[in-house]
C-alpha cells in the first residue's frame, strides 16, 4: 500500500511531463473509448473483457509490428511509405514459395528478409544519396507494389499444412463465451514490441535514434561522435524488417497472398504512431505509445461495428482523432517554444576595476 | 616567439606558419598561435579575419596547406575532428550543438555512457553526469530534458560534455553571444575554474569587455594574417581595436573637404525626415534615439556584431521594434517593410547575395522588384515605363555591362551593388539605409558608390550609411553614430578635428555609466 501511495504521485508527475503529455493524451483517449464502450455495449456480458483485447490483438498484431518499425523512422524525423506494399509483396512471396514447395522455415526467413532489403534500399537512398524519405520510400512503395503484380495478379491461397498449423496455433483460456486465446501473431507482436522498447530506451543506438530527430539533420549527433549515418540507415532497415514480419503475420491471418492487400496500410501505421504521441517532425515518440495508438485504432473499429455503422465510418473517425492529436501536438509545441528563453539585451556594461 | 618569456610553461598547442587557401582567397597566411596550460587565450579579429578558419584547422575540420601543429611538444596532423579530439582538444560551438529532446545526462554522456553489456546503465550514467556537472559547480537533475533549461545552462552542459574526455585544450567559440550578463558571469566562473585546473582555454568573442575580463593573453588576426600576440594586461583597448581594424588612426586627406561641406549644411534643421525615439528590441538593439534630416548623411560605425545591422533592420521594420516610436515625415505607423517602402524608407541589406539581389534574374527584373512591390502584384509596371527607368539607372549609376538582360549573378560585386541601389532609388525614396554597400568590392567601384551617395544627399535624400571602413564613414558622414555591444555609445559630429582615432576611442572606451 505504501509503495502504491508513493508510486501514484510519481506516475502523476510523469504523465504531466511535457515529454509524455502526448502519450497521456493517447491513454486518455483509450480510456474514454473503453468507458464509453463499457457503458453502451454492456448487455448480457461486459464489453471490457479479455476476449475484447484478445480479438483486438488477433486483428491488429500485424499493424502493431508495422507501427513499431514506423516509430523508429518517425522519431528520426523520417517516414516510410513502403510498408503496406511490402506487406503485400511478402504475402505473395510466401504464398508462391510455399506452393513451389520451399521448406517453411526458409520461406519465413525469406519473407522477413524481403522486408529488410526494401528497408536497406530506402535507408541508403536517404542517407547516402540525400533523397527525401518521402520520395525514397514512395519509390520503394511503387517498386514493391509493381513486383507484387510480377509475382501474381491473382490471389494465391495457401494450403501448406505446416503453415496452417502455425496460423491456428493458440493458447486457450476461459470457458464458453468468455473464452479467449493467445495466438502466434500476438506473441510475435509482443516480442517485437519488447525488443524495440529495450533498443530505443536502453542502448546507445536507441538514444542516437532520438538524437537524430533533434531537428538539425543529425549535426549534433555527429558532433557528439555518435554514429549518425549508419543509425539513419538502420532505422529504415528496422522498419523494413518489421514490414517483413508484419507481412508474415498478415499472411497467417488471411492464409493467402494477394497483390492488392495492404493498400493504405502504411497510412494506418503512421496514423497509429501519431495517435500514439510521436512527433512527425522527429525527436519524440514511444513504441509503447504507438502500441496504445494501435489499440485506439482497433477499438474505434470495434465501436463502429457495435454501432452498426458502415465500416468507412472508421476512416472518418480516425481522421477526426488524428486531427485532434495533431492539434494537441501543435499546442504543446507552441507552448514549448514560448517557454524557450529569449536572448536578453546585454545591459550597459558597467566599468569593472581594471 | 614569446615562449622565452614564460620558461615555466610549456605550450600545449603550438601552431606555426599556418596557411590555407580556398578557391580565390588566402584565408590564412602564416599564422602562429600558442596556447599554454592554465591560461585563457583570446583569439581576436573582426569577422572574416580568419578566426573560425584557424579554429577549424585546430579541430581538424580543415587541413592547412602549409604550417605545423604541435600538441604537447609532438608534431600532429589532424585528418579529421576525431584526430583532434583524440589529441585532447574539445570544442564548444557558438550554437549549442546538443540534442534538445534528450536528457541532460544523455547530452553529457552519450558516447561515453556507462554500459552493462550492450545496455546503458542509466543510474550509473546519471551519476557520472552529475559528477561532471558538479565539477562545473552545477546542480541539475540529470534526467531533465535539455530543452527545459535556459540557453546558458545548455551552454554549460555543452562544456560539461566537452570536459568528459578530460581535454587539455577547450575551445569556446563565441560562447556568450546569446547569454545575458548574469549568465556570462556564471560561464566565466566555470571557465576560471577549469583554467585553475590547468586546462588551456581558447576563447573567441567579439565582446571586448568580456575578453578583457576573462583572458590572460590574446592573439590578434586581421585579414588572415597574424597581427600580434599580447598579454591582455599589457594591451590597451585602443591598441587592440586599432590592431583589429588595421588603422593606426592616420588622418584622411579629404575629410576636411567633406567636413567643410557639412558645416555649410548646418541649416534648415526644423523637421527631421526620420525620427526614432527609444526604438529598441530585446536581443537586437538597446533603445536608441535618432533623427535624420533632409540631405544628411549619417554614418554608423562599430565593430562587426555591435548591432549596426540590427539597428538598421529596426528602422526599416524588417525586425519589429518592441518598444519606442518611429516617425517618418510625421507618419507614425509601426514600421514594416511594406509600410517603409510606401513612405519612402528603403534598406539595402548587408548580405547582398542572400537578402539583396536575385542572381538568376536579369538586371531589369532586379531593378523592377521594388517598384512592383510598391504597386502590388496585380498592377504590372508597364514594360515601356520599366525600360525607361532601367535605362536611366544603368546610365546614371554606370552599371556595367549596360545590358538590362544580363543575369545579375554574372556581374561584379560593385555592379551588383549598383543594381541593388538602382532598385531602391527607382522607388523614389526619401531615406536610404545602406548597410555595408561597399563590402567586398574593388577600390574603384567603392569610390563610385561613395560619389553616388554624396550626390544623392545633395539632391535631398537622407542617408544612413553603415560601414566597417571608418575612413569611408568619416569621409561621407555629417554625424557618426557609434555602436558598441548593441548600444549607441556616442554620436560624433564630424568636423576637421574628428579623426579615425576619435571614432576608435569611442568604440573602445568603457561605458562608465
Amino acid at each position: 500500500m505504501n509503495a502504491l501511495l508513493t508510486a501514484v504521485p510519481q506516475w502523476g508527475a510523469r504523465l504531466r511531463d511535457p515529454r509524455y503529455l502526448p502519450v497521456t493524451g493517447t491513454l486518455v483517449a483509450l480510456l474514454l473509448i473503453l468507458v464509453v464502450g463499457q457503458l453502451r455495449y454492456t448487455e448480457k456480458r461486459s464489453f471490457l473483457s479479455m476476449k475484447l483485447f484478445s480479438n483486438l490483438l488477433v486483428d491488429n498484431s500485424y499493424l502493431l509490428v508495422l507501427a513499431v518499425g514506423m516509430t523508429f523512422v518517425i522519431i528520426t524525423g523520417g517516414i516510410d511509405l513502403s510498408v503496406g506494399a511490402v506487406v503485400a509483396l511478402v504475402g505473395l512471396t510466401t504464398a508462391k514459395l510455399l506452393i513451389a514447395g520451399v521448406p517453411l522455415w526458409a520461406v519465413l526467413a525469406i519473407g522477413v528478409l524481403v522486408g529488410s532489403a526494401f528497408g536497406t534500399l530506402i535507408g541508403v537512398m536517404v542517407q547516402y544519396f540525400d533523397v527525401q524519405p518521402f520520395i525514397a520510400s514512395l519509390a520503394a512503395m511503387f517498386l514493391a507494389r509493381g513486383l507484387c503484380n510480377v509475382v501474381s495478379v491473382e490471389s494465391l491461397g495457401i494450403k501448406h499444412e505446416g503453415f496452417a498449423e502455425l496460423a491456428s496455433w493458440k493458447l486457450k483460456f476461459g470457458e464458453g463465451r468468455e473464452s479467449w486465446s493467445i495466438n502466434l501473431s500476438m506473441l510475435v507482436a509482443f516480442a517485437v514490441l519488447a525488443v524495440a522498447f529495450v533498443i530505443l530506451h536502453h542502448t546507445r543506438f536507441g538514444r542516437t535514434v532520438y538524437g537524430l530527430g533533434a531537428g538539425d539533420g543529425g549535426t549534433a549527433v555527429a558532433l557528439m561522435g555518435l554514429r549518425a549515418k549508419s543509425t539513419r540507415v538502420w532505422v529504415y532497415v528496422i522498419s523494413g524488417t518489421c514490414a517483413g514480419i508484419a507481412g508474415i503475420l498478415f499472411t497467417l491471418y488471411t492464409k493467402s497472398g494477394f497483390n492488392l492487400t495492404g493498400i493504405g496500410m502504411e497510412l494506418d501505421a503512421i496514423a497509429a504512431v501519431v495517435i500514439g504521441g510521436a512527433l512527425l517532425t522527429g525527436g519524440g515518440g514511444f513504441v509503447l505509445g504507438s502500441a496504445a495508438g494501435v489499440l485506439v485504432y482497433g477499438l474505434l473499429q470495434v465501436v463502429i461495428a457495435r454501432e452498426g455503422l458502415q465500416s468507412w465510418w472508421t476512416k472518418v473517425l480516425i481522421g477526426v482523432v488524428l486531427l485532434a492529436f495533431v492539434l494537441l501536438q501543435r499546442a504543446l509545441g507552441t507552448r514549448r517554444a514560448r517557454r524557450r528563453p529569449v536572448p536578453v539585451t546585454p545591459t550597459p556594461q558597467v566599468a569593472a576595476p581594471a | 616567439m614569446t615562449d622565452q618569456k614564460d620558461p615555466g610553461q610549456a605550450p600545449v598547442v603550438e601552431m606555426r606558419g599556418i596557411t590555407i587557401e580556398f578557391p580565390g582567397v588566402k584565408a590564412l597566411d602564416g599564422v602562429d598561435l600558442t596556447i599554454r596550460p592554465g591560461e585563457v587565450h583570446a583569439l581576436m579579429g573582426e569577422n572574416g579575419a580568419g578566426k573560425s578558419t584557424l579554429i577549424k584547422i585546430l579541430t581538424g575540420v580543415y587541413q592547412p596547406g602549409a604550417g605545423a601543429i604541435r600538441v604537447a611538444g609532438e608534431d600532429v596532423r589532424f585528418g579529421s575532428t576525431a584526430d583532434s579530439q583524440a589529441a585532447g582538444i574539445s570544442t564548444v560551438y557558438q550554437e549549442v550543438n546538443l540534442c534538445p529532446n534528450l536528457s541532460v545526462a544523455e547530452n553529457i554522456m552519450l558516447g561515453h555512457e556507462v554500459r552493462r553489456g550492450p545496455f546503458v546503465d542509466w543510474s550509473a550514467t546519471r551519476r557520472a553526469a552529475t559528477k561532471h556537472l558538479a565539477r562545473l559547480g552545477l546542480d541539475l537533475d540529470p534526467a531533465s530534458i535539455l530543452d527545459s533549461h535556459s540557453l546558458a545552462v545548455q551552454q554549460l552542459c555543452a562544456i560539461a560534455r566537452a570536459m568528459v574526455v578530460r581535454p587539455r585544450v577547450l575551445i569556446l567559440d563565441e560562447p556568450t553571444s546569446s547569454l545575458d550578463k548574469a549568465e556570462v558571469a556564471e560561464l566565466f566562473r566555470v571557465v576560471r575554474g577549469l583554467r585553475d585546473e590547468g586546462v588551456a582555454i581558447l576563447f573567441v568573442s567579439h565582446f571586448l569587455d568580456q575578453v578583457y575580463e576573462i583572458s590572460d593573453r590574446m592573439t590578434i588576426l586581421r585579414n588572415g594574417r597574424l597581427v600580434g600576440e599580447h598579454r591582455t594586461a599589457e594591451l590597451s583597448r585602443m591598441d587592440l581595436v586599432s590592431a583589429m581594424v588595421g588603422r593606426s588612426g592616420e588622418i584622411l586627406a579629404d575629410v576636411g573637404e567633406r567636413a567643410a561641406r557639412v558645416a555649410a549644411a548646418e541649416h534648415d534643421r526644423a523637421e527631421p525626415v526620420l525620427s526614432a525615439q527609444g526604438l529598441g528590441r530585446p536581443g537586437s538593439a538597446a533603445p536608441f534615439d535618432l533623427d535624420l534630416f533632409e540631405g544628411e548623411i549619417v554614418g554608423m560605425a562599430g565593430l562587426l556584431g555591435s548591432g549596426r545591422t540590427e539597428l538598421a533592420r529596426l528602422l526599416f521594420g524588417a525586425d519589429k521594434p518592441s518598444e519606442g516610436a518611429l516617425a517618418v515625415r510625421g507618419d507614425t505607423r509601426a514600421p514594416s517593410p511594406l509600410v517603409s517602402l510606401r513612405r519612402g524608407v528603403v534598406y539595402s541589406s548587408e548580405d547582398r547575395k542572400k537578402e539583396g539581389i536575385i542572381g538568376d534574374l536579369t538586371v531589369r527584373e532586379n531593378i523592377a522588384l521594388a517598384i512592383q512591390a510598391g504597386r502590388g502584384a496585380l498592377r504590372k509596371v508597364p514594360a515601356k515605363e520599366l525600360d525607361a527607368v532601367v535605362a536611366k539607372y544603368i546610365e546614371a549609376l554606370q552599371i556595367h555591362p549596360a545590358n538590362p538582360d544580363a543575369l545579375v549573378r554574372n556581374l561584379s560585386g560593385g555592379n551588383q551593388q549598383k543594381v541593388l541601389l538602382a532598385r531602391w532609388l527607382a522607388t523614389g525614396p526619401k531615406v536610404l539605409i545602406l548597410d555595408e554597400p561597399t563590402r567586398g568590392i574593388d577600390v574603384g567601384a567603392k569610390a563610385e558608390i561613395q560619389r553616388l551617395v554624396t550626390e544623392l544627399a545633395d539632391q535631398g535624400l537622407s542617408v544612413l550609411f553603415i560601414s566597417s571602413e571608418l575612413e569611408e564613414v568619416l569621409r561621407l558622414s555629417e554625424r557618426v553614430v557609434v555602436l558598441r555591444d548593441r548600444h549607441v555609445a556616442g554620436v560624433i559630429h564630424n568636423g576637421p578635428d574628428v579623426t579615425v582615432e576619435t571614432v576608435l576611442e569611442t568604440i573602445a572606451e568603457r561605458a562608465a555609466s
